[in-house]
């Protein structure tokens, strides 16, 4: 019998020993994920020269198609029709401005102009043009210039 | 007895322990410490998002027969409110399809039924299809999208746009795209000179930065045996031989000379031919470099090619200007003068090795010339290299990745292949195209997706239809002597690079097209090609305008705008205070220039046109950025008015 004792001792280290391997390391949800209310609805910060997600990429290529030639490839406002327009388009890469502006403004924007938002009316509205869906790329793009991609 | 009882003890044991262990094991899955991870991020979160039961959970596609068990770990694909949660519980990025409609690994391959992270990837042994990686994603659209232009697949498009261009499908068999030849090589030897040729052989691009012609990467030998060989080539298609040139160009003092020159330069201004090809780089990209050409052709073939450029090579789109005589011969004296390559060496006698024919007929025939040149005597080249119509299913095992010391992948190899050709050994023949590296990606990405895999017929999107709009009649004969297709899109034929004219006629009007063509303009300040001043004659532009006016015109454009006193008006504070559209156009001088100015539209464009227009910009030219305001048709019209107003 003293031998069983061994093995019945034995056992729960060897249950100690697997279970160990359990403690969710990459899993674990990040702490910004875990609480406060604009964690899960605005994006996290993303260190520069990352890789631009899926949206952002599609969003980038309509960028370039309807956006860059007034808010400039760069986002900085200075495309080359910027300099005809009075007031001059947004500044994509300031932070402040940007990081006070919400999601749905941004949609809202670009979906029914500058007049929709009570801004200048010089900035059409896309809503007919492009879908929501296109819509929603380009405004995962325009966020992206803060971290000057 | 004893040792039999101590065995019976120890299997008691043991048996007893695994009974211990595989419920463990089962309760230690990998996937179920995702769903336990899943189930506490979600609990913490402000919205309320279902936790989940736990278990394997599986997308079925019946269509596809494939099982994809990637859901077990990636719950959060379907849930809008795990936007920003860290992987592999984030939302799937919107898309045009459904998770349930397609599954997972039909896009981005992998083993779908695995339940382990190594396993899924398909990073194992014997799994042919791992993951794809996110820069080559877009290559499994092409498996169904046969069509030109797939929306929202910039990279596919890029590198389908490449292959066509560059004639991949010259040398390699691919499906669904067309073998091209130009330029026929008939007379070249009537045509360049040797030292030219044989610097062009061995590096095209040093002498045209921007041509499509590959590097080879030939020896000295080789490259002055194939130019020996084609140089014996002289004579031109159908009979055609060089007149000679005229005396202005042969005799003559400096003051005269210099005189003809001076004509030239005017009339190679006029006729815009930067328009279409570069000079020393800057320039037009269609047609061939022209900085260096007087070191290249010799000035018989010159003055005839511009002359006549269609009578020396058939079916080149170079338009036939209506030069006179004395300009003619001023425009050559000014190519002759200007672009000459002060570094070439001077020409010097050269006598062929015996035995140059054959020889350099076999370099042609290695290299797989004929795959985009015709040349006379030799039969157009079948396919000479891989067939790469279901290269996406190349299997590892299949690929020698020699010494090059790459990463094993599909992807990695082809990307490498097409940015160094001779990366997997010395003998290759494929030649050095100088891709950038996003473009051997993109045609890295065009080609993955010919996997062969057979798809459901109500999957595909099948390819764009070829248009096979042939004008007739003299409007026929002008618009090939014109090479209009070159630039223009006629009813879905031709390129575009202008505007489509498929419904000029109900969009312009008739003086101002014919105003246009003697006197040609950007219509917007920002575009780079320009139309070329052809110096047609009063009679072809009649017959030009005759024809568009009666063919390239649509009833539904018709439209009677209201003459409403006010309109204008009303249209005038729409302009300006509801839809901004001085941001890109400009009336009287003011406004942006991204679009066209808009003064004295009444006399270029037809009432019709500009109210369909603004009512639906993109139903009229797919793709244009002006946006689509969604203007009622009392807008419309009001705009319209306004529009026509002006002076």
């Amino acid at each position: 019998m003293a031998r069983f004792r061994v093995i019945a001792l034995l056992v729960p280290f060897l249950l100690a020993g697997c279970t160990a391997k359990r403690t969710p390391d990459s899993t674990a949800p990040a702490d910004s994920a875990r609480g406060g209310d604009s964690a899960v609805v605005v994006p996290q910060a993303a260190p520069a020269g990352r890789m631009l997600t899926y949206e952002e990429r599609q969003g980038s290529v309509l960028y370039a198609k309807y956006c860059a030639v007034c808010h400039g490839k760069e986002g900085k406002g200075d495309g080359f029709n910027a300099f005809n327009l009075d007031p001059r388009p947004r500044d994509f890469s300031d932070s402040a401005y940007m990081a006070a502006l919400s999601d749905d403004q941004i949609l809202q924007t670009i979906t029914g102009g500058g007049r929709s938002v009570n801004k200048s009316p010089l900035m059409p509205s896309y809503g007919w043009t492009i879908d929501r869906s296109q819509i929603q790329y380009v405004a995962a793009y325009v966020r992206t210039f803060v971290y000057g991609n | 007895m004893k040792p039999l009882r101590a065995t019976f003890a120890v299997v008691a044991v043991l048996f007893l322990v695994v009974l211990a262990v595989s419920p463990l094991k089962d309760y230690l899955r990998e996937w179920k410490k995702y769903q336990n991870g899943y189930n506490s991020l979600v609990a913490g979160l402000p919205q309320r998002v279902k936790p989940v039961d736990i278990g394997i959970r599986q997308v079925w596609v019946q269509k596809l027969d494939r099982v994809d068990r990637c859901v077990t770990c990636h719950l959060g694909v379907k849930e809008p409110a795990l936007r920003a949660a860290p992987e592999p519980f984030r939302t799937h990025p919107r898309i045009y399809h459904d998770v349930d409609d397609l599954g997972c690994t039909f896009c981005h391959e992998g083993q779908g039924a695995a339940t382990e992270y190594r396993e899924s990837i398909g990073n194992v042994k014997y799994w042919d299809r791992p993951i794809l990686p996110r820069a080559y994603l877009e290559a499994s659209c092409a498996k169904c999208h046969r069509e030109n232009d797939v929306h929202g697949a910039p990279v596919l498009n890029l590198g389908r746009k490449l292959i066509r261009e560059l004639n991949c499908a010259g040398c390699h068999r691919l499906e669904g795209y067309q073998k091209q030849w130009v330029p026929a090589l008939d007379g070249i030897g009537e045509k360049v000179n040797r030292t030219w040729l044989v610097a062009w052989l061995k590096h095209p691009k040093a002498y045209a930065p921007s041509t499509k012609m590959p590097d080879f990467l030939l020896s000295d030998e080789e490259a002055g045996t194939l130019a020996d060989f084609l140089l014996s080539f002289r004579s031109f298609p159908r009979d055609a031989v060089l007149e000679p040139l005229p005396a202005a160009l042969t005799s003559g003092g400096d003051a005269q000379k210099a005189k003809l020159v001076e004509l030239g330069a005017t009339k190679f201004r006029e006729a815009r031919c930067i328009s279409c090809h570069p000079i020393n780089g800057k320039g037009g990209y269609v047609a061939p470099e022209l900085g260096k050409i007087a070191s290249k052709v010799g000035v018989q073939w010159l003055y005839n090619y511009v002359k006549q450029p269609k009578r020396l090579q058939p079916g080149v789109v170079m338009p036939r200007y209506r030069f006179s005589q004395e300009e003619l011969a001023g425009v050559v004296a000014y190519m002759e003068s200007e672009f000459i390559d002060y570094d070439m060496e001077k020409p010097a006698p050269h006598t062929p090795d015996p035995g140059f024919y054959e020889k350099g007929r076999a370099l042609f025939k290695k290299y797989s010339c004929g795959g985009c040149h015709e040349l006379p005597g030799m039969t157009r080249a079948e396919e000479t290299g891989p067939d790469l119509s279901t290269i996406g299913a190349k299997k590892l095992y299949e690929i020698d990745f020699g010494r090059s010391g790459i990463e094993q992948t599909l992807p990695s190899y082809l990307k490498t292949k097409l940015l160094t050709p001779h990366a997997f050994g010395e003998s290759m023949k494929m030649p050095q195209f100088g891709f950038r590296e996003e473009e051997a990606e993109a045609i890295a990405v065009a080609l993955l997706g010919n996997t062969g895999e057979g798809i459901p017929p109500d999957l595909v999107v099948p390819a764009s239809p070829q248009s096979t709009f042939a004008p007739q009649g003299e409007f026929g004969k002008l618009v090939d002597d014109l090479a209009c297709l070159g630039c223009h899109v006629m009813n879905g034929r031709g390129r575009l690079v202008a505007t489509d004219l498929s419904l000029e006629g109900s969009q312009a009007r008739r003086p101002w097209i014919e105003g246009y063509f003697r006197v040609p303009y950007s219509l917007r300040p920002v575009l780079t090609e320009r139309m070329p001043n052809l110096f047609l004659s009063d009679a072809e532009i009649r017959t030009l305008v005759d024809y568009m006016e009666s063919s390239f015109i649509a009833d539904t454009l018709e439209h009677a705008v209201p003459s409403d006193p006010t309109a204008a008006a009303i249209g005038r504070g729409l302009y300006y205070e509801r839809y901004g559209c001085q941001s890109c156009h400009q009336i009287g001088a003011k406004g942006g220039y991204v679009g066209p100015p808009l003064d004295k539209l009444a006399a270029r464009l037809t009432p019709g046109w500009i109210f369909h227009w603004l009512k639906n910009p993109q139903g009229l030219k797919p793709g244009t950025i002006e946006p689509n305001n969604n203007l009622s048709d009392a807008e419309a019209d009001a705009l319209t008015s306004y529009l026509l107003s002006l002076k």
